[in-house]
């Protein structure tokens, strides 16, 4: 099942044209939603939350129309903006369960969630506190106990992990992969942190300049044709790249001790060759695997391509 | 280029940093640390707004605490976005140049110079009220150059740049680096840093945790012994031939049956033991890797520890 | 599905009950209430409000307990025959316009302020909640409150009353006072909940939009003195004064002033000396109602133009980014 189905979305602002024709289909699942600054992934967003009317096209989330349902759409979706925001005056706990009842929660249930999705979010405590005393990272926890306090089935995050420091960010992925997989709740990513997606998403959707560039798996998106192999070699070993190539192997230029071989046949076999030569020529090899392209090489060529959206989701769909 | 003796700094009764001894030298060090460990009073200390409550900093061999001498060969490129909003990013850019006491005419020659580094020379002619973060971000770096410091510190540098920006930015550094001069950095995105440097400067409640070279700092690390993952078809046979191997301490089949993990001591010794035991057999291996031979790992560990 | 012994702790989504997504503006009224009856502020001040019933309860006791003495019996109580009983209310009604302003600035100067501040609307519209429902919803979070504090007091006075002055025409006088007293004590909460979400939406910080509120009121008030001392220097001590009747409009050019203009209006009277039977009849010491065609539409038009102002500074699109 979509989650999400966008056709020919066109959004203006004045003469500005922020989405031009978008289209694409958004899985059950957790997506990334990438693209530069200014790319339209904002606008995406407050189009799904009715927040922007579109000057032609049309959308449908969850089976419900954007220009339509809007509030039955927003009880559907919870959305974690990237600014800070909370509702004044209140400590942590109430206000949670005002989120909820904002969304049609009965007063009742309302409380007994909050304190349930503030034990997800992981903050102890401090739910007694006045929301305005709290640290960043306490901050970002609350604005996703918000967006998750009425039971949404599609949750809209903007740069979840913005202004947290390490031990944070790592707190950060690790809840909203615990609550996108095996939940029933589906997860939309927007963020510039590259690895950060592809801690916690399956699948991206790449923008630019309001159009479609890329969607697939990141998996998909991450593979070199050719399967050349990675070896990571303690130090950097010219005889060992000259042993190689006399094997036949094309050897790209090392990045630190770690270099990209191609050559005829199948990955297995490349590997135990150069085990071979690695022992021969004396150089120790740290580690190899199938070469992928990272995630961010992958965005930057598909935003810099001039060709057609490259689509991959035909080789397993929506493996969710 | 800036070495600490024994620095220590608190306010009040809140200590900011607590007896470091360190040295930074030129290229790229980056300044890391959870939130409150200490790396915006170090960051003070060195461009010389505070004073070290006990202790010995030198910058250029000189005291920085209210020393023009050592602002000269400082640039600072602070966090916070705080511009005169009205203003062009050339007009600012050329503002902070006769500050810095540059003539007219050498004033306006260097700010087209360093926007020209920056990559800005185009874009620097609109109000900075319309800048996205990054023409903001290069802007801030613009201004910290035009002095041409032998020192740039620089906090939080990366903050909310797109993927373009970030690689178009850590390039510039790059650069500078490669000119000799000295910069830090201080950041929370670790993967950033990684593609920056190499070189570290770990804080932590204040204290240096760790400073030197990623690949040497890990390899101290005596606590965690080394992950080692293989991924191959027959992980059982592959386990079986491996467990004769000296130096392994745990091992561990994945759940998708696919790959085991391994955890080795003395890992040197391990890898070449590896390769010996997969040549000398007929078994496939589809890969095999470290996943906590990274600044990540590196980072939990010693913080944790 | 077999239950097992250990229960699953890990999040699980909310499949209980929701409302439909409307009229959500209930839920926000309530929680503006909820919180702001928590204020200890509030209970003081709504108390204070009601002192000058409090000084006519004292008033008539002790008219009744010394005129038991004086009077001939059968004669009746001067003091309540010549009492004019509507006005006893207008005067309670304007002696409690400062707590009110106290009271609109407690609630309502901090709403929409602090939530442009706090990011809130954020909140507030990702939910099913629309700017409408946003607006009506602070905006019945200031009037209800405000509008019981006016009532409670004014509605026991008037069964007091009822109980214990029929026989001094208490129901005869105006039949219809409990319905113009009604149209009063909502007028306060109605001006003041539209005029401080208006005031409250061009700040970031509640305290600002307080004291600029305060100002417009005090800046008003000053006017509205300004203008009676005009009045009664151009006429003789409870004489009819010959200020032009420009003037008497414009002494209810203010805050509170158009408040009790159109109480004056309601209740269907120009108000009268704060003590009863203290002065002869017929002598005049009020100013006189203001004018209904003019006055009324000012009434709503200005509550009208405060909210246009804080709907049009309430933008859904700013929301994300």
């Amino acid at each position: 099942m979509t989650i999400a189905s966008v056709h020919n979305l066109v959004v203006k602002y004045g003469n500005f044209t922020a989405l031009n024709g978008l289209s694409c289909e958004i899985p059950e699942g957790c997506t990334g939603l990438l693209g530069p600054n200014g790319a339209g992934k904002t606008t995406l967003l407050k189009t799904i939350l009715g927040f922007v009317k579109p000057t032609s096209g049309s959308a449908s989330i969850l089976g419900m129309d954007i220009i339509q349902a809007g509030n039955a759409i927003r009880q559907k979706v919870g959305l974690m903006p990237e600014q800070d925001c909370h509702i004044p005056g209140m400590t942590a706990v109430q206000f949670v369960a005002y989120a909820g009842e904002l969304a049609g929660m009965p007063a009742s249930q309302a409380l007994r969630r909050s304190h349930e999705v503030l034990d997800y979010c992981g903050l102890g405590e401090a739910r007694y506190r006045n929301v305005e005393t709290y640290s960043t990272g306490m901050k970002q926890r609350i604005k996703l106990a918000q967006a998750l306090v009425h039971g949404p089935k599609l949750l809209l995050l903007d740069e979840p992990t913005n202004g947290l420091d390490p031990a944070g960010r790592e707190d950060m992925l690790e809840l909203v992969r615990s609550v996108s997989h095996g939940k029933g709740l589906n997860v939309l990513v927007s963020s510039h942190l590259l690895p950060d997606i592809e801690r916690v998403c399956d699948r991206v959707i790449v923008v630019m300049k309001g159009e479609l560039r890329a969607q697939g798996t990141i998996k998909d998106l991450k593979k070199i044709a050719g399967q050349p192999i990675d070896i990571e070699l303690r130090d950097v070993c010219p005889p060992f790249v000259a042993a190689m190539q006399a094997q036949g192997a094309s050897v790209m230029p090392p990045k630190r001790t770690t270099y990209r071989i191609q050559m005829a046949g199948l990955p297995e076999e490349t590997a135990k060759i150069a085990m071979q030569v690695a022992r021969d020529s004396g150089a120790q090899i740290r580690g190899f695997i199938l070469a992928e392209r990272s995630l961010e090489d992958a965005f930057l060529d598909a935003i810099t391509s001039t060709s057609p959206p490259v689509s991959t989701q035909t080789s397993d769909g929506g493996n969710a | 280029m800036v070495t600490a003796q024994n620095v220590s700094r608190w306010y009040g009764q809140v200590i900011g940093l607590n007896d470091i001894t360190c040295e930074i030298g030129p290229g790229i060090t980056a300044l890391l640390g959870m939130n409150g460990a200490g790396k915006t009073t170090l960051i003070r200390l060195i461009t010389g707004q505070l004073r070290p409550t006990t202790g010995d900093l030198r910058v250029f061999g000189e005291e920085p605490f209210a020393n023009p001498n050592v602002y000269r060969r400082l640039g600072y490129c602070p966090e916070i976005d705080n511009f005169y909003e009205h203003y062009t990013g050339r007009e600012f850019v050329k503002f902070l140049a006769r500050l810095d006491g540059l003539s007219k005419a050498d004033s306006k020659s260097r700010t087209e110079e360093v926007l020209e580094m920056v990559g800005m020379a185009d874009r620097a002619d609109r109000k900075i009220a319309g800048y996205s973060k990054g023409m903001r971000q290069r802007i801030k770096l613009a201004q910290a150059m035009l002095h041409n410091p032998d020192m740039i510190l620089l906090d939080e540098p990366l903050n909310g740049l797109d993927p373009v920006g970030r690689r178009e930015f850590i390039d510039i550094l790059g650069a500078l680096a490669n000119q000799g001069k000295a910069i830090l950095v201080s950041s929370h995105i670790l993967f950033e840093v990684e593609q920056m440097t190499r070189s570290l400067l770990l804080l932590h409640r204040g204290r240096l945790l760790a400073t030197g070279d990623l690949g040497v700092i890990r390899s101290l690390i005596d606590k965690h012994p080394h992950q080692i993952r293989i991924e191959t078809s027959e992980p059982r046979k592959a386990a079986a031939l491996l467990a004769s191997l000296p130096n392994i301490v745990s091992m561990k089949f994945d759940r998708s049956g696919d790959s085991i993990q391994l955890e080795v001591r003395e890992p040197d010794s391990f890898y070449d033991a590896l390769a010996k035991a997969v040549l000398e057999s007929d078994l496939n291996l589809r890969g095999f890797s470290s996943p906590d031979n990274n600044l990540e790992s590196v980072f939990k560990y010693l913080v944790e520890a | 599905m077999a239950s097992s012994p250990i229960a699953d702790l890990t999040y699980r989504n909310y499949d209980g009950p929701l409302d439909p997504p409307v009229n959500r503006w209930w839920a926000i009224a309530k929680m503006s209430m909820r919180l702001s009856t928590k204020k200890k502020g509030f209970w003081v001040w709504a108390s204070l409000s009601t002192f000058w019933y409090l000084i006519l309860l004292a008033v008539f006791y002790f008219a009744e307990t010394t005129a038991t003495a004086t009077t001939a019996l059968g004669q009746g109580n001067p003091f309540f025959k010549n009492i004019v009983w509507k006005d006893q209310f207008l005067n309670a009604f304007s002696v409690s316009q400062l707590f009110m302003l106290i009271l609109a600035l407690l609630l309502g100067a901090g709403t929409i302020a602090n939530d442009n501040r706090a990011n809130a609307l954020l909140v507030y519209l990702s939910k099913p909640c629309s700017k409408l429902d946003y607006v009506i919803g602070k905006w019945l979070g200031i009037f209800v409150p405000l509008t019981l504090v006016a009532a409670v007091p004014t509605l026991l006075f008037y069964v007091y009353c009822l109980l214990s002055y029929r026989s001094y025409g208490f129901l005869t006088q105006d039949p219809w006072l409990i319905l113009r007293l009604l149209g009063m004590v909502m007028l306060p909460g109605f001006f003041h909940a539209s005029a401080t979400l208006g005031v409250s939406s061009l700040f970031q910080q509640g305290r600002l939009a307080g004291a600029t509120y305060s100002a417009l009121y005090f800046f008003g008030l000053f006017f509205t003195k300004a203008m009676q001392t005009v009045i009664f220097v151009n006429g003789p001590m409870g004489g009819e004064s010959t200020a032009p009747p420009i003037v008497k409009s414009l002494y209810y050019c203010s805050i509170d002033g158009i408040q009790i203009g159109l109480a004056k209006i309601f209740l269907h009277t120009d108000g009268s000396q704060l003590f009863p039977g203290s002065m002869p009849v017929g002598v005049r010491f009020a100013i006189e109602a203001p004018s209904a065609v003019v006055f009324v539409p000012a009434f709503f038009g200005i509550c009208g133009v405060f909210m246009l102002l804080a709907w049009s500074r309430i933008r859904a699109v700013e929301v994300v980014g």
